[in-house]
C-alpha cells in the first residue's frame, strides 16, 4: 500500500462527505443560474478530481514530514554545534515556563537553572520563528523594491519545492517522475538565479558581491556534482530514484552483502559529498554570506521573516542534499526487514547530516579562486574517472568475462 | 566588473574595533586600501597630565583591553627611571609572570578572535575558554579580571597569594594539553593552511621601514624582541629564546604570524615556571616613592603587539608635563595597504586578523 493509495482513500473520504456535499448546497443556493459549484461537484466525483485531490495531499503529507524533519534538523545542529564548542546549546523548555508562571503570578523568579532550564531545547526554534515574524520588513530606499521581494520568493519556493520530490521510500513518493532526481537537480539550480537577484536588488556592495560569488560558485561545483551522478545513472540505466535503489539492492558483494554505490563509486560519493556541500552552501564553501568580509552577504539587507525563511530554505536544501545523497550512494531505504525503509533512509539521512553538521563547525571557510580551482582542476578529472570505472565496469568487464570465462562479479 | 572603493567598517565584523578600512577593488582582487583611524580618540595623553603620576595607571590600563598589564608595565618603567626608583627584586619576578600572563591571555584572545575572521566559530570558543583560564588567574593576585591596575610605581600592589604556583602549574599543564590538541584542529588543517599560507606577505626589511614590530617582525625570521635586545625586569636572568619563524627565506605569511604567537605561548609557559623556581623572598614595593620628578625617560618594552614606547617629561611637579604613547599598531595598520594589495577580498579578515588589531592602543 503505498502513500498515492493512502491519499486516494482519503481524497474519496474527504470528496463524497465533504467537497461534493458543499459544492451540491451552494449549486442548490441559486436554481435558475447556471454555476460553476455543481461543474466542481461533478468533478470531484470524476477518477480524474480523485487522482488530483489524492496528488495534493500526498504533496501535503510530504511536505508537512519535510517541515518537521527541518525542526529537527535545526535542532540537531544546534545541540551538536554546541556540544563541539564546549557549550549546551538552547535549553528553553516547557518547564521554563513555571518561571514565567512565577513572575506572573507576582512572585520573584528562582533561576533555578537545573529545574527549569534543563531541557531539549526545541522551543528555542518556536521563539525564535515568533521573533522572526514581528520584525519589521526592511526594504533599503534605494533597492529595487519589485526584485528585493522576488529575489526571497524564488530562493525560498524552488527550495520548499524540493521537499516534495524526493522518496522517502518506493511506497511513500509524493511524486513519481521517471527523471526524479534530474528534477531535483533542475530545482536546486534555481535558487542561485534567486541570490543574484536579491543581491542586486538590495543596492548593497557587499550583497552584490555575494551574489556574485554565487554564481561563480555554481559554475566550480554544478558541472563536477552531475558528472558524479552520471555514474549511478549509468549503473542503473535510469534517472528514477526508484530504480536506482532497487539496482543497488539487488547486486551483491562479498558474502552475499548488498554492493552499494558507495563500494564501487568511492570516487564519485568523495566527489559527491563535497559538491553538494557547495550546492547547500555549507561551510566551507559559504562564500557568499561570509560574514568575516561581507558582513551577511547577500542576505545583509534582509529582515524578520524573509531572513528566517532564507536560513530555513537553506537547511531544506541540506536536507534534500543528504536525502539525494543517500539515494545515489548509501542504498537509499534499503535496510534489514524488522525496521521499515523509510525509517532506515532518514536514519541514513540523518547520518550524513550529521557528519555535515561536525565538518562545519570544524573547519574554516575558503576563498573564492579556492573554489574555482577545486571544481575545475580536482573535482572534475576526479568524477571523470569515476565515469570511466564504472564504463569498465559496466561494459568491458561483461564482455571479456565472456571472452575468457571470468567469474561474474557485477 | 569594473572597480570600486568598498567600505569595510567602523562597524564590521572584520575590524576588532572601530575603523575603518577603505578598499578599492578590481572584482575581488584588491587594488589600493586606505585604513581611517581615530575613531576610538580619547587623548589618553592628555589626560595624563592633568593626573598624578601615580594616578595615570588608570588610564594606561585602558589602553588595550586585550594586554592591560603590558601597557601599564610600560608607563611605570618609564616613570620608575624618570624618579629614580629601585624596585625590589621580588616585585620584579611577580611583575614578569604578571606580563608573561598576560601575554597568554593576549594572544589567547587575539587567536580567538582570528578564527571567526576565517568562518571558524568554534575555535573562537575554543580559544576563549582558555583565555578564562589565565584570566582567572590574573584574578588571584590583582582582584579583578579585565583591567588589573596591579602593577605600581615601585613595585606591585599587593604579593601573591599562598598556593598561587601550584594554581598557575594546574592551568599551565592543562593548557599545555589544550595546545597539542588543536594543533591537530587548526595548523595541521588543509583547509587552515590554504586560507593562511602565502596571503598577506611581507619581507623583513619592508617590515623594519613600515615600523612594523613584534610578533609581526619574528614572523618574518627576524631574532628581534625587546625581552633580549633592550630587556627589562629579570628576562635577562631566565633561560628563553626568541621565537621565530618564516614562511620562507626572509618574509612572512599568515600561517608564520600564527605560528609566532603559538610558540610565543609556549615559551611564555617556560618563562612563567622558571620565574617561579627562582623567585626570592622579600619586599614587593620600594620603601619610598617620590611624587615629584624632574627631567624625561624614556622605555620601550615588547608588547604583546610589538614594540610599546612611552616617553615622560617632568616638570617638577607631580604631574607629567608630557607624556607620549608609541603604539605599535599604529604604524602596523597604518602599513596596510602595502601587504593588503593583490590579494582577495576574502583574504583581508585573515590578513588584517593575523597582524592583531587592538583599537584602543591604537587610537589612545
Amino acid at each position: 500500500m503505498s502513500l498515492f493509495d493512502v491519499c486516494r482513500t482519503m481524497a474519496e473520504w474527504t470528496a463524497k462527505y465533504m467537497f461534493i456535499p458543499i459544492f451540491e448546497f451552494q449549486e442548490g443556493l441559486f436554481p435558475p443560474f447556471s454555476n460553476p459549484a455543481g461543474d466542481l461537484a461533478n468533478w470531484f466525483g470524476s477518477e480524474g478530481g480523485l487522482d488530483t485531490l489524492a496528488w495534493l495531499y500526498a504533496v501535503n503529507l510530504a511536505f508537512m514530514i519535510g517541515m518537521t524533519n527541518l525542526i529537527i534538523v535545526i535542532h540537531l545542529e544546534r545541540k551538536i554545534a554546541a556540544r563541539i564548542q564546549d557549550r549546551r546549546g538552547p535549553m528553553l523548555s516547557f518547564r521554563s515556563f513555571r518561571e514565567l508562571g512565577e513572575d506572573l503570578a507576582g512572585n520573584s523568579p528562582t533561576w533555578k537553572f537545573k529545574e527549569n532550564y534543563a531541557g531539549i531545547g526545541i522551543l528555542q526554534n518556536l521563539a525564535d520563528g515568533i521573533k522572526a515574524i514581528t520584525k519589521e520588513l526592511i526594504v533599503p530606499a534605494k533597492a529595487d523594491r519589485f526584485l528585493f521581494t522576488m529575489g526571497p520568493i524564488i530562493f525560498i519556493s524552488s527550495s520548499v519545492f524540493l521537499l516534495v520530490l524526493f522518496p522517502l521510500s518506493d511506497r511513500f513518493a509524493a511524486s513519481a517522475a521517471p527523471a526524479g532526481l534530474m528534477v531535483i537537480m533542475a530545482a536546486f539550480s534555481i535558487a542561485p538565479i534567486g541570490v543574484l537577484t536579491s543581491g542586486w536588488a538590495s543596492n548593497n556592495k557587499y550583497s552584490m558581491i555575494g551574489g556574485m560569488r554565487s554564481a561563480a560558485q555554481l559554475m566550480s561545483y554544478e558541472i563536477p556534482l552531475l558528472l558524479s551522478m552520471a555514474g549511478v545513472f549509468l549503473l542503473a540505466g535510469s534517472f528514477n530514484p526508484v530504480d536506482i535503489v532497487e539496482q543497488q539492492q539487488e547486486s551483491t558483494w562479498l558474502f552475499g552483502l548488498p554492493m552499494w554505490n558507495i563500494i564501487p563509486q568511492f570516487l564519485g560519493f568523495v566527489v559527491f559529498m563535497v559538491c553538494i556541500l557547495a550546492e547547500v552552501e555549507r561551510v566551507p564553501f559559504d562564500l557568499p554570506e561570509a560574514e568575516a568580509e561581507l558582513v551577511e552577504g547577500w542576505t545583509t539587507e534582509y529582515s524578520g521573516i524573509r531572513y528566517m525563511l532564507f536560513l530555513a530554505a537553506e537547511y531544506i536544501r541540506g536536507f534534500t542534499g543528504a536525502a539525494v545523497a543517500t539515494i545515489l550512494f548509501l542504498g537509499g531505504w534499503a535496510g534489514p526487514w524488522p525496521v521499515p525503509p523509510e525509517v532506515w533512509f532518514l536514519l541514513k539521512v540523518y547520518l550524513i547530516i550529521i557528519f555535515w553538521i561536525f565538518i562545519r563547525w570544524s573547519v574554516p571557510r575558503i576563498r573564492t579562486d579556492q573554489i574555482l580551482e577545486l571544481g575545475w582542476k580536482k573535482l572534475l578529472p576526479l568524477s571523470l574517472i569515476n565515469i570511466l570505472i564504472v564504463i569498465l565496469m559496466v561494459e568491458v568487464y561483461p564482455y571479456f568475462s565472456q571472452v575468457v570465462n571470468l567469474p561474474e562479479v557485477f | 566588473m569594473a572597480e570600486m572603493w568598498i567600505s569595510m567598517g567602523p562597524q564590521h565584523p572584520m575590524t576588532h574595533g572601530l575603523w575603518t578600512l577603505k578598499v578599492k577593488v578590481d572584482g575581488e582582487t584588491i587594488v589600493d586600501a586606505d585604513p581611517e583611524l581615530g575613531y576610538l580618540h580619547r587623548s589618553v595623553e592628555k589626560m595624563g597630565e592633568r593626573r598624578k603620576y601615580f594616578m595615570n595607571t588608570t588610564l594606561t590600563d585602558r589602553l588595550c583591553y586585550a594586554s592591560s598589564t603590558t601597557w601599564t608595565h610600560c608607563y611605570v618603567l618609564s616613570v620608575e627611571e624618570l624618579m629614580n626608583v629601585e624596585v625590589p627584586e621580588r616585585a620584579k619576578y611577580i611583575r614578569t609572570i604578571m606580563l608573561e600572563l598576560q601575554r597568554l591571555a593576549s594572544h589567547l584572545m587575539w587567536a580567538g578572535a582570528y578564527m571567526p575572521d576565517l568562518g571558524h566559530i568554534t575555535g573562537a570558543l575554543y580559544f576563549w575558554r582558555d583565555r578564562e583560564l589565565f584570566l582567572n588567574l590574573l584574578e588571584v593576585p590583582s582582584g579583578s579580571r579585565l583591567l588589573y591596575n596591579y602593577i605600581r610605581i615601585g613595585g606591585v600592589k599587593r604579593d601573591i597569594p599562598d598556593g598561587f604556583q601550584e594554581k598557575t602549574e594546574r592551568v599551565l599543564k592543562l593548557f599545555e594539553q589544550r595546545l597539542e590538541e588543536y594543533a591537530d584542529l587548526f595548523e595541521n588543517s588543509t583547509i587552515f593552511r590554504m586560507r593562511t599560507e602565502d596571503v598577506g606577505k611581507f619581507t623583513s626589511t619592508q617590515a623594519q621601514n613600515l615600523g612594523i614590530t613584534g610578533p609581526n617582525l619574528r614572523g618574518c625570521g627576524t631574532e628581534f624582541d625587546l625581552r633580549k635586545q633592550d630587556s627589562y625586569e629579570i628576562y635577562e636572568e631566565l633561560n628563553w629564546n626568541i621565537q621565530t619563524r618564516e614562511a620562507g627565506p626572509g618574509y612572512s605569511d599568515c600561517f608564520s604570524r600564527y605560528m609566532v604567537r603559538i610558540d610565543e605561548m609556549h615559551e611564555s609557559i617556560r618563562i612563567i615556571r622558571s620565574c617561579f623556581k627562582k623567585m626570592p623572598k622579600g619586599p614587593t614595593l620600594a620603601s619610598s616613592i617620590p611624587i615629584r620628578a624632574t627631567g624625561e625617560a624614556f622605555r620601550r618594552t615588547e608588547d604583546p603587539r610589538g614594540e610599546a614606547l612611552m616617553y615622560v617629561v617632568g616638570d617638577g611637579s607631580d604631574r607629567p608635563y608630557r607624556w607620549k604613547i608609541k603604539s605599535p599598531m599604529f604604524t602596523t595598520i597604518s602599513a596596510c595597504p602595502h601587504y593588503l594589495k593583490g590579494y582577495k577580498l576574502a583574504d583581508i579578515p585573515a590578513i588584517m586578523g593575523s597582524i592583531d588589531i587592538c583599537i584602543g592602543e591604537t587610537d589612545k
